[in-house]
Order: structure tokens, then sequence, then C-alpha cells
């Protein structure tokens, strides 16, 4: 029988032939992965060790942690969460990658990624590794049951395809996509599925907008998406020192839940309005023109990536950010970091007056600098409900580094075509 | 986290509140106060936005109701901590946001799909749900709706009050509680 991109992935990673949609079955991830937080690693470990008895790992090679979060105020307490995870891996010989930037690209960069492969984590946005055409699935507190058992019984998702024709406006990028997508089909029209990317207008896409996209499934409700894997995905991979090996792709008469068309081309820039990423918040950028802001922020797993300072530096190149308004701009990883000084944009953004801070989940999360009541931030982060990055009082809209870059620049909400950067 | 007993084959209790689409269950006690788990504090902010009633007229066995999407957002767990603490047995909603449903389905909450569910029952409606087929009846109105009852594992995970406990049971450490 024919199948999609996932249920490929899955038949594998359950030993079968093949899987249908709507089954539930114990499958084995070849990567089950966390980051450290309290109140979740530490307590998975301690679960694992003292109420499973597990003192040594048979496959310790599909555990990986990352320490990402709780970076930047350098406190004891910081440094007591990260001892404990420290003191884990090491017991459990449980690879640790800390400060290397926000886990979701550096598990790209270690080579964890390639296409077909299968990872969970407990948080949804590990799904941005559907860029390289795997299957990552944030399982929540089930991550678990993975680490005691080495598998994981999840429902087989149905798959809802998205044809991609035609390329991005200037100015225009996956934000904007995913941001249509709910638009068009609500915050649940993907419910309990995986979205599935391909068509010529996929592959005109960066890397980095594919996993921008992939990993804000979750808003449409998907459990994941995925990207066939092309030339690009292999491309980006070699430069990696990663083989990418052969790509899972879908069967031409796979079956589908739905099918979309969507046209690149005709994608303007998108603003959410803060509360939620839910369609009545989802809004063209220039209806909300001239909503004043300032802070700004460019990061975060699902954007902060190299294509994104790069569109924010087309934008600010020689000019400074509007009167009150700071900007941060937070790379993905160190390697982005590193890269994106390489290429000049981050001295360029420094002379617009951004600040840029250290890789990691901080300011996301509203742990680093946390808003004020009443600041009005516009944010390339992955969530914007009320709280989220400091006072419930504060408000965040979400758009692409263009748009934010582009509103940073005026101090209210506009776009880089309305400043002449598109 | 606290643990809850799982819930008998037949929850017999009212609706204590109905929901509309696409909520955020943080709502239920306020995003300020998404990080406690204190059950004092909880039963303080528990629905306070939505009726100061709620928490005194809530008895065990009654459900809530939710539009289509519920749960979604970023959800935390103290929420359903505290309408667990009141005795809220379960959640009929339209259809729940994924990352809700996970977290709560591990907690052993019974979660389930009710096509029309949010458009049928009212505030206050004596409610009959048998879990496993998704099988509510509203004696009230006389309405019959079934849903789409949990698959096999889910039904293990609810009727053993949880994955956790679920997980302790199938490698003996723990026997889980049957119901």
């Amino acid at each position: 029988m024919p199948s999609t991109i996932v249920e490929k992935i899955l038949a594998r990673t359950a030993g079968r032939e093949q899987v249908t949609a709507g089954e539930n079955l114990p499958v084995r991830p070849d990567r089950m992965m966390a980051y450290d937080f309290p109140g979740y690693t530490d307590v998975m470990f301690r679960q694992m060790h003292d109420d499973f008895g597990i003192t040594e790992l048979a496959e310790p090679e599909r555990y990986v942690v990352f320490i990402d979060h709780m970076l930047t105020r350098g406190d004891g307490r910081e440094q007591e969460v990260h001892q404990v995870t420290r003191d884990w891996c090491d017991h459990y010989g449980i690879a640790l990658h800390e400060a290397d930037g926000i886990g979701h690209q550096v598990m790209v960069e270690k080579g964890y990624v390639v296409p077909g492969a299968f990872l969970v984590h407990f948080d949804g946005h590990i799904s941005g590794a559907g860029a390289f055409g795997a299957l990552g699935w944030g399982v929540r507190r089930d991550l678990l049951e993975g680490w005691v058992t080495g598998q994981l019984h999840l429902d087989v998702p149905a798959t809802t395809r998205f044809d991609l024709v035609g390329e991005f406006p200037a100015g225009v990028d996956a934000r904007d996509l995913v941001h249509e997508i709910i638009a068009l089909l609500g915050a649940d029209g993907c419910a309990h599925q995986v979205m599935e990317f391909g068509g010529p207008g996929a592959q005109t896409m960066a890397i980095g907008h594919r996993q921008s996209l992939c990993g804000m499934a979750m808003f449409t409700g998907a459990v994941s998406a995925v990207f066939e894997a092309d030339d690009k995905v292999a491309t980006h991979l070699a430069s990696l020192g990663v083989e990418a090996g052969d790509p899972v792709l879908p069967d031409p008469d796979a079956s589908y839940a739905a099918r979309h068309t969507i046209d690149l081309a005709t994608l303007r820039p998108r603003v959410v309005e803060p509360g939620s990423a839910r369609s009545a918040n989802t809004r063209h950028a220039v209806e909300l023109a001239g909503t004043p802001v300032t802070k700004a922020f460019i990061g975060s797993c699902a954007s902060g990536r190299i294509e994104d300072i790069r569109a924010a530096a087309l934008v600010l190149d020689g000019r400074t950010v509007a009167d009150g308004v700071d900007l941060n701009v937070v790379p993905t990883s160190q390697a982005v970091h590193d890269q994106a000084e390489a290429e000049g944009l981050l001295d360029v953004l420094r002379g617009a007056g951004a600040t840029i801070a250290r890789s990691s989940c901080d300011f996301c999360f509203g742990y680093q600098k946390p808003l004020q009541p009443d600041e009005n931030c516009i944010s390339t982060g992955v969530l914007n409900i009320s709280g989220r990055m400091g006072s419930t009082a504060a408000n965040i809209y979400m758009g692409s580094a263009s748009t934010v870059a582009a509103s940073a620049l005026a101090g209210s909400i506009t776009t880089a075509e309305e400043v002449g950067r598109a | 986290m606290r643990t809850y007993p799982p819930p008998p084959d037949v929850i017999t209790g009212r609706v204590a509140w109905v929901f509309g689409d696409d909520f955020d269950i943080d709502l239920v006690i306020g995003v300020e106060n998404i990080k406690s788990y204190d059950a004092d504090f909880l039963r303080g902010v528990c629905m306070q936005a939505y009726d100061p009633t709620f928490v005194d007229r809530v008895r065990p066995g009654d459900v809530v109701v939710g539009g289509r999407n519920f749960g979604y957002g970023h959800p935390h767990y103290p929420p359903m901590v505290a309408l667990r603490d009141l005795g809220i047995a379960a959640v009929l909603a339209e259809s729940f946001s994924p990352g809700f449903w996970r977290g709560e389905t591990y907690n052993g909450v019974p979660l389930l799909t009710v096509p029309g569910i949010s458009r049928t029952a009212a505030t206050g409606d004596r409610v009959v749900l048998d879990w496993r087929a998704a099988d509510v009846r509203l004696p009230d109105s006389g309405a019959h709706l079934v849903g789409t009852p949990p698959s096999d594992r889910v039904a293990h995970v609810i009727a053993a009050g949880g994955s956790l406990n679920l997980l302790l049971a199938e490698h003996g450490r723990t026997p889980a509680p049957t119901s």
C-alpha cells in the first residue's frame, strides 16, 4: 500500500512492513531528546533511576540532552540545575550538549538529524527536524516511556499534504507561510496530523525557512511537519560533515487526509496579535501598521537562523532603530552566530543599535530581559501568549525577521516593503 | 504532580462549564498563576474570571465541556490540577489540541472527543458518561451523543490513573490501580 513520509518512518521504527494512519503501536525513536529544565529532566532522571530501578542504559547513544535554557543569569540556581543534568548524563553515558545554542538547531549541527530519522523530545518544537525529511515529535511527559522502555506508544497520524509552488516575494518568509496556513485552515486545521511539504515551491525554500515552518507546526494543531528531502538538504548536511543518506519520500498515490496547493508568490507579511496564534489573531501586517513597539526580538528555535539574520541586516543596513526601541538579536546557535559574524551581519545589526545576545532559549520564555507591563514587543519567538516573555500585561506581536526589523526601524509595526527594503 | 484515582467506568455528575473554541486552558486559573501547584491557592483562583461560584458548586464526577481545539496555546499542568482537585472527572470537547491532549492523557484525564457536545450541553445539565465508549447521555434534555472512544492503549492509561502508573505496573514496580 502506498505510504506518506511519516507512515514510512514510523513503519521502520515500529519494525513493520507498513503502518496505517489511526493505528496505535509502539515505535523505537532513533533519538530521544530533552533539554534540562527544572521539573522535567531532573524528575525524569530520578524516576528512571529510583522508580524504575534503571542504573545503566542498554543504548545510551539513543539519548541526547541539551543545556539551552537558563544560561544567562549566571547565578547559583542555574549552576545547580545544570549540575544535576551533568551528573545524570555522566552517570548514564548520555551525550550532553551545553551552551552550544538552542537544541533544536544544535541537534542538526551535531548530526542527529538526517532524512528519515525519527526523533522525540518532550518539547514540540523538535518538529523543526522535518526540514531535513526527518520526523520530530514532541511527546511531552511520554518521553519517560521512551527513556525507560526504548519505545513509545503513538497513534500513527494522518497526513495533510501541502504542494507549494512559486517563490516567496522579497520580505516574506516561512513565518508568513505558517500563519497564512493557520488563517486558511484554522488553528486546528491539521489537528493530530503531520503536515507534509513538497513541490517546486518547497524546493525554492532555504533550509532555515523550512526549519522555521516545521518548527511552528504545532500551531496548526499538527503533531509534526516534514519536507521531502532534496539536494539542498544533502548539501547542507554535507557542509556539516553529515552524510544525508537516502531520502524517505512519499509514494505518488499515498493517501492524504487533505491536500492543499499554496502559491508562495501570493503571500504577504503576516503579524499575529497578542494572545495566541489562532486564526482570529492572524492579520496582514498592514492592518496593524502604526501599532507602536518598544521591544523587538529576533531569535528562537523557529527563527534566528542565518536566513533570518540576513533578512534583518538587509532591512537595517546603514540605518538605526527608532528611538526608544530595544532590538535584541539571538542567533539560534553559536555556529549561526559565528557565521553571521563572519558574514559581517552582526556588525550591521550592532551598527543599527541592536543588542546581540548569546544563543539560548532565554529570551523567548521571558527569562532574559523580561517584558515590562504595557510594553509592546514584536517578536520572532514561538509564542505570544500572555506572560510568555515577561509581564502578563505586556503585548507580544509575532512576525518574520524582516517584519520585526522593519518595525524596530520604524518604532511601530510595518513591513520591509514599507521601509523600502524588500 | 498530584496523582488521582482512575475514574469509574461510568462517570455521573453535571456539566460544570461550557468553554468556546480554541480555549487556552491556562485561563482557567489565569496566566499569572500557571506555576503554582498549591491546592489552596489554585482553589482561590480557579475559574474566578468566569464564575466565582464555580469552586463551590462543582461536585466530584462533574465534567467540563469544550468547543473545537480545546487546550490550544501553551498548556501548563496546574489548571487541570485545579479542576481535578475540585472533582472534575473528564473533559468532553468537539476536538482537542494535540499538546494538551497528550499531556493530560499522560496524567490520566479522560479527554473525549464528542462532536456536537458544545452545542448540546449546557452548564448545570446532568451527565452520564461511559468514558470507554465515549457515550454521553444528558438526561435533562434527553440528548445522547457518541464520540470517539479512546484507543486501547489510552484506555489502559486512563484506567491505570495515568501513564506513569501504567508504566510502573508494566515493569512490576508498583501495581496500577484497577477500575
